[in-house]
């Protein structure tokens, strides 16, 4: 049998609702409460956070960049430079912002839903880096974890500033 | 499922609200936000972030429901706000960025749960196929097949043209239709299986 599109909107509009949020009223209230808070927060403190966003974030596209280049050959021949030192560079100074980053006693579901998400693939990376080095192909495999780890720094870098800011 | 063009709200009640009467709005609430959040859950594949866009939408409300002017029923008017709130939200760099959370099984795209659905039947193969569709050719479905916009309003409050509306439409239509095909024959093929 073919299924009629007429017929297809019909089923649609018969599919089984969804229950409401259980924070119902009380939620709509407490975003209301974050909203005003967020709107008595000063421009200054926004500006402070976005210029030391943009400055890491330049920093990490800068980074990225000067991976592509080819490493000076004397110093890897004497092998001052560690695995994945680009890397992890860039990825203290997320850890450093991050911590710099104000966090909210009421952070939004979405917004607590993302971090939770992004610090479980965080932890989840980590492990897996405590055990690179039984690999047999371990350098190459450090660097290619320690880049993801600084991408999802940088997105739960990102995610936080939105939050702190309130920009979505 | 109770639909939004069928909620009646009195007179009185929106004029209490527009008042700043606490109760009334939490009636309005009480009265719109299952077929609010059935909309919203429909559009965005996120839980978490259907509920937020619910209680923004409200906060909007609470904001300027002085500002209305009875021109469209108040259901309707507050469908509005939150629809242009989901569809800001799919089409934000934000939630481009945070596309790639979505790919975990686990994290979104789930089926309604049996304590989600109400008593109605549940179109299991329909559901699915619904999952299957992007998210802004989701919303063009939803918003046209079900709430009724035209394309003239979802190409509008997609920042496209009518024709776009009309061509994820038809697009839409013929993969549900190709999925709810080869659905159906695997289930009337079944009891031929060799055992």
């Amino acid at each position: 049998m073919h299924p009629d599109m007429n017929d297809l909107s019909g089923r649609l509009g018969a599919l089984a609702g969804f229950e409401p949020p259980v924070a119902g009223w009380k939620g709509v209230l407490a975003a209301r409460e974050q909203r005003d808070a967020r709107q008595s927060l000063g421009w200054p403190s926004l500006l402070a956070v976005a210029v030391l966003v943009a400055t890491v974030s330049l920093g990490w596209w800068l980074q990225s960049a000067q991976r592509l280049l080819p490493a000076p050959a004397d110093a890897a021949e004497i092998g001052v430079v560690p695995v994945a030192a680009g890397a992890r560079a860039v990825n203290d100074r997320l850890e450093s912002l991050l911590a710099t980053l104000p966090e909210r006693h009421a952070m939004r579901g979405s917004t607590a839903y993302t971090v939770a998400e992004l610090e479980d693939r965080l932890a989840l990376l980590d492990d897996r880096l405590s055990l690179v080095s039984l690999e047999p192909n371990a350098p190459e495999r450090a660097e290619k974890l320690w880049q993801e780890r600084v991408d999802l720094m940088h997105s739960l870098v990102r995610v936080r500033y939105a939050d702190a800011v309130g920009t979505y | 499922m109770s639909r939004i063009a069928d909620i009646q709200i009195p007179d009185a009640l929106v004029a209490a609200a527009q008042a700043g009467d606490a109760a009334a709005l939490e009636a309005i609430y009480g009265a719109t936000a299952g077929p609010l959040y059935t909309v919203l859950r429909r559009l965005v594949r996120r839980p978490a972030i259907a509920e937020e866009l619910l209680q923004e939408t409200f906060v909007d409300v609470l904001e300027h429901i002085g500002a209305f002017e009875g021109r469209c029923p108040l259901p309707a008017w507050i469908r509005r706000i939150a629809v242009n709130r989901a569809l800001m939200y799919l089409r934000s760099p934000w939630h481009r960025g945070l596309e790639w959370l979505d790919k975990d099984p686990g994290g979104a795209d789930r089926l309604p749960s049996a304590q989600q659905v109400d008593t109605q039947p549940f179109d299991k193969g329909l559901e699915r196929a619904l999952m299957t569709l992007p998210a802004l050719t989701r919303a063009v479905v939803w918003l046209h097949d079900v709430e009724g916009f035209t394309h003239a309003d979802i190409g509008f409050a997609l920042g496209r043209t009518p024709s776009f509306s009309k061509s994820q439409l038809a697009r839409a239509h013929r993969r549900l239709r190709d999925l709810l095909e080869s659905e159906q024959v695997v289930a009337e093929g079944a009891p031929c299986t060799l055992t």
